[in-house]
C-alpha cells in the first residue's frame, strides 16, 4: 500500500514520466510541446538569465501596485458600506452596474490614456482588486456579531474609534480573507494584461517565446507563472496563519 | 416588492442617474480630453448606431458565442470529471492534490500553448475560454461529491439503489448548491477570456470591437462596447442567479 | 391517539413460543479501528416482537443495531435473517436513524423522499402516488406533502423518515433512539403512534434508547448491554398488558419494578 503522504506526488510522476518516453521514442518536433527534460533545461536557461528576473520583477511590481490601490479603495469602500445601510442602499444600483464590467474590458481604455507599460497595467489590476474587497469586507462588517455594536453603543465610542476599535479587528481575519482572494485576481489580471497586449512582464516573456517557436522556454514560463502564483498564495496563507491562528479558519474560509 | 424596498430602488437609481450626471458634466466641460472620455451622450449615439447598423450587433453575437460554447462545453467536462473524482475517496487522494496545485495558476497562461497548438484561430479560442471555465466547475463539482452526507449513502445502501441511481439521486442534487456557484463563477470566466482571445486574435466580437476603437481612437465607440460588455456581464450573471434560486429553492425553505 | 387500557389479562405473545427466530447475533465481535465495540454478542428476535435494547453510553448498542442493518459486517460471529447469514444490507430490513434532518433528502417534498423507497423498489409511476399519499396519512403528515423537510418540524421529519421506511414494506423495522432529539410531548405521541403501527402491520422492532421507560413503555422485551466492550448483562420480558397506555401502564406496580431493575443495572454498568 502506498503511505498516504506519497498519494499526491504518484500521477504527476508518473504523468511527466509517460510524456518524457512519448516524445523521447516519438521523436517528436513541435511548436507547441517539448518533453520535459527540455523543459527543465529551458527553465535552468532562463533562471541564470537575467530576463526572467526582470520579468518577474515587473511583473509583481504592477500586481502588487494594483493590488494595494484596488483593496485599499474597494476595504475602504465596503466598510463603509457595510457599515452604512443607508449608504450601502443608495449605492446599491451604481455598484450593479459597474461590477459586471469585465476588467480586461477596460484594457483598451486604459490603452489609450496611458499608453503601454506599468501605469495601465496597475489601473487594470486595481480595477479588478475593487470588487472582491469590497463585496467581501461588506459582508464582513455586515456580518459582525450584533452585540458587539451594542456594546459599542454603550460604551459610547465615536465612530471613529467603533471602526478602529471594533468593526475592524472583528471582520480582519474575514477581510484578509477577502485579500488573499484579490491577490490571486491581481496576479491574473496581470499576467492577462501582458499577454493580450503589455509588452512587459512575464506574461509577454511566454508570448514571446512561443512567437520565437521554443516550446520548451514557453513551457517553462508556463511552469514558473504557476509556481509565483502558487508562491503568493502560500505566502499569504502562512501570514494568514501566523496573524489569525486557528480562530479564523475557523469562520469559513474558502 | 414592500414600498419602502421600492423607494430604496428609486433613491438608488437617482443616485447613478446623478454619476452620470457628473459624467456629462465633466465631458461638457472638457476636464478630461473628449479623446479619453466622451460623454455618456456620445456613447449612447455611438451604441445606438452600433446597433442600427448591425456592427455591434455582429459583435455582441460573437462574444456570446464564444462564451457561451466554450462555457457548455467547460461544463460538461467539468461536472463529469467532477462526479467521477469526487465520489471516489481514491481518485481524490490521487488527483485532488494536483488539481490543488494548479488551482492559483492564472488561465491566460495556457492562450500561448493554444495559440502553438491552434494558431490564432476560433478553435484556440474555444479551447482556452473552455480550459478556463473548467476549473471552477470541476473543483466545485469535487467539492460538492465529497461532501455529500454520508448517512444519505447508509440509506442507499439499505434501499439497494444502483451506483448510477446513487450519483443521480443522491450525490448530483446534494452538490448542485456547490456545482451551480462553480458555474457562475465560470460565466465571468468565460466572458473575460472571450474578450481576451477576441483581443489577441481579431476574432469577430466585442474585444475586437474596442480594439479597433481604440486604436482609431473612437472614444465613444469604445465606452459603447465597454458598456455592452457589462451588459452582458449583467445579464448573464442574473440569468444565473434566477436558475441558482429557482433549483435551489428547497434551501432557502424554513428553518 | 392511545387507546383506553384493557383489562385483559396480559398473555404471553405467542411469538416467543420457540422457533426460528427472524434476526439472530451468534457469538458477534466486531473490532472498530483497533477498539473492541461488541464482544461475544448473542440475541434472538422473534418474528413480530418487539425488542428494546438500553445500555449506558459505549455499550454499543447503536453499533449492535447496524449490524442488524447490514451496514457494518461482524468480526467474527454471525447475524442471521431467517436463518440465513447477512452480508449486505436487505431491502426488508428498514431503519430509522437518530439524526433524521440528515437521513432526509433536503431538495425533495415530503411526497419526494417516500417516493424515493418506491423508486428503488421498481414500483411502477401510476402506483406511486397513491401509496405515497396512504403512508402520509398513516404517520400524520395527510397535508404536508408538498413541504421541504426544511419547513418541518423535528417531529415530522423524524415521522416522515418512519414513513419512508414503511414504504419500504419492511418485515423488520430498526428504530436507532429515533425520537431522542424531540421534546418530550412529541416523544409521547409519536411512542404512541409507532406501537399502533407496528401493531397494524405486525412487524418486527428492535428499538435502541437510552430512555429506560421508553423501553419498558414500548417493549415486550429488554435486552440492556454493559459498556466497554459491549456484551449482554440483562434481559427480561416486559410483562405489562397492551394495548399501552402514557399514563395507566406507566403507574402499574410491574412498570416501577422493570424500571427499579433496569436503572439499578444501569447504574452498575456504568460505575
Amino acid at each position: 500500500m502506498i503511505p498516504h503522504g506519497l498519494k499526491p506526488l504518484l500521477l504527476p510522476a508518473v504523468l511527466i514520466a509517460a510524456f518524457e518516453i512519448w516524445t523521447r521514442v516519438t521523436n517528436m518536433q513541435s511548436d507547441s510541446l517539448a518533453p520535459p527534460s527540455a523543459i527543465a533545461a529551458a527553465m535552468i536557461e532562463a533562471l541564470s538569465g537575467g530576463e526572467l528576473w526582470t520579468a518577474t520583477r515587473d511583473t509583481l511590481a504592477s500586481t502588487l501596485a494594483g493590488l494595494a490601490i484596488g483593496s485599499a479603495i474597494g476595504l475602504s469602500l465596503g466598510i463603509a458600506l457595510g457599515i452604512s445601510n443607508v449608504f450601502n442602499r443608495l449605492m446599491e444600483v451604481t455598484i450593479e452596474a459597474i461590477r459586471p464590467i469585465p476588467s480586461i474590458a477596460l484594457l483598451p481604455i486604459a490603452l489609450i490614456a496611458l499608453g503601454f507599460g506599468y501605469r495601465m497595467e496597475i489601473v487594470i489590476v486595481a480595477f479588478a482588486c475593487i470588487w472582491p474587497m469590497l463585496i467581501l469586507s461588506r459582508a464582513a462588517v455586515g456580518g459582525i456579531e450584533p452585540r458587539l455594536m451594542e456594546v459599542a453603543r454603550v460604551l459610547r465610542l465615536t465612530p471613529a474609534d467603533r471602526v478602529r476599535k471594533i468593526v475592524i479587528p472583528a471582520a480582519l481575519p474575514r477581510i484578509f480573507v477577502a485579500f488573499r482572494l484579490a491577490a490571486s485576481i491581481a496576479l491574473i489580471v496581470a499576467v492577462t494584461c501582458e499577454i493580450a497586449i503589455n509588452p512587459i512582464g512575464l506574461g509577454a516573456s511566454i508570448m514571446a517565446a512561443q512567437q520565437a517557436l521554443r516550446a520548451d522556454l514557453m513551457l517553462a514560463y508556463l511552469i514558473w507563472i504557476g509556481a509565483i502564483g502558487y508562491l503568493l498564495n502560500a505566502g499569504l496563507l502562512f501570514a494568514q496563519a501566523s496573524l489569525f491562528g486557528r480562530a479564523a479558519l475557523a469562520g469559513g474560509t474558502p | 416588492m414592500k414600498h419602502t424596498d421600492m423607494l430604496w430602488r428609486a433613491a438608488s437609481f437617482a443616485v447613478a442617474a446623478s454619476f452620470i450626471g457628473l459624467w456629462q458634466l465633466t465631458a461638457n466641460l472638457k476636464l478630461v480630453s473628449p479623446v479619453f472620455l466622451p460623454g455618456p451622450d456620445k456613447a449612447w449615439a455611438a451604441l445606438l448606431r452600433g446597433f442600427s447598423t448591425g456592427d455591434l450587433s455582429e459583435k455582441l453575437l460573437g462574444t456570446l458565442e464564444h462564451m457561451i460554447y466554450g462555457w457548455f462545453a467547460a461544463s460538461i467536462v467539468g461536472i463529469a470529471l467532477g462526479a467521477a473524482i469526487g465520489s471516489s475517496k481514491a481518485m481524490r487522494d490521487y488527483v485532488a492534490p494536483s488539481l490543488e496545485l494548479l488551482r492559483p495558476l492564472p488561465v491566460s497562461a495556457i492562450i500561448p500553448v493554444a495559440i502553438a497548438l491552434f494558431g490564432l484561430s476560433q478553435g484556440m479560442a474555444l479551447f482556452v475560454i473552455a480550459f478556463g471555465a473548467v476549473w471552477p466547475m470541476l473543483l466545485a463539482t469535487i467539492h460538492g461529491f465529497a461532501a455529500v452526507e454520508p448517512r444519505l449513502y447508509e440509506v442507499a445502501r439499505t434501499l439497494h439503489m444502483s451506483r448510477l441511481a446513487v450519483i443521480l439521486k443522491i450525490a448530483l442534487p446534494s452538490a448542485s448548491p456547490d456545482i451551480l456557484a462553480g458555474m457562475r463563477l465560470s460565466l465571468t470566466v468565460a466572458l473575460i477570456l472571450s474578450v481576451v482571445c477576441e483581443i489577441l486574435a481579431g476574432l469577430d466580437g466585442l474585444g475586437h470591437w474596442v480594439l479597433l476603437s481604440a486604436r482609431a481612437f473612437r472614444s465613444a465607440d469604445l465606452f459603447a462596447g465597454v458598456i455592452l460588455l457589462g451588459v452582458v456581464g449583467y445579464v448573464t450573471a442574473t440569468a444565473m442567479s434566477i436558475a441558482e434560486r429557482h433549483l435551489l429553492r428547497w434551501r432557502t425553505s424554513g428553518h | 391517539m392511545s387507546a383506553t387500557p384493557s383489562t385483559v389479562t396480559p398473555l404471553r405473545p405467542v411469538a416467543f413460543q420457540p422457533r426460528t427466530p427472524q434476526i439472530a447475533f451468534d457469538g458477534i465481535s466486531l473490532d472498530l479501528g483497533g477498539k473492541t465495540i461488541l464482544a461475544n454478542v448473542s440475541l434472538d428476535v422473534a418474528q413480530g416482537e418487539f425488542l428494546c435494547i438500553i445500555g449506558a453510553s459505549g455499550c454499543g448498542k447503536t453499533t449492535a443495531l447496524r449490524l442488524a442493518a447490514g451496514l457494518y459486517q461482524p468480526t467474527s460471529g454471525r447475524v442471521t435473517f431467517d436463518g440465513a447469514a447477512m452480508t449486505v444490507p436487505r431491502r426488508d430490513i428498514a431503519i430509522v436513524f437518530q439524526d433524521y434532518g440528515k437521513a432526509l433528502l433536503p431538495w425533495r417534498t415530503a411526497i419526494g423522499n417516500v417516493s424515493l423507497a418506491l423508486e428503488t423498489a421498481g414500483v411502477p409511476k401510476a402506483e406511486r402516488a397513491d401509496r405515497i399519499e396512504e403512508l402520509l396519512v398513516k404517520v400524520g403528515l395527510p397535508f404536508h406533502g408538498d413541504k421541504y423537510p426544511a419547513e418541518m418540524s423535528g417531529g415530522m421529519q423524524q415521522r416522515l423518515q418512519i414513513a419512508r421506511c414503511l414504504a419500504q414494506e419492511p418485515k423488520v423495522l430498526l428504530m436507532d433512539e429515533p425520537f431522542g432529539a424531540l421534546d418530550a410531548m412529541t416523544r409521547q405521541g409519536l411512542q404512541d403512534e409507532v406501537l399502533e403501527l407496528v401493531r397494524a402491520s405486525g412487524v418486527t422492532v428492535i428499538f435502541v434508547t437510552h430512555d429506560l421507560e421508553e423501553a419498558i413503555y414500548l417493549g415486550d422485551r429488554v435486552i440492556g448491554l454493559l459498556p466497554h466492550p459491549g456484551r449482554v448483562g440483562i434481559e427480561t420480558a416486559i410483562d405489562l398488558p397492551r394495548p399501552r397506555d402514557q399514563l395507566t401502564t406507566r403507574e402499574q406496580p410491574e412498570f416501577l419494578r422493570l424500571r427499579r431493575r433496569l436503572f439499578d443495572f444501569i447504574k452498575a454498568s456504568e460505575a
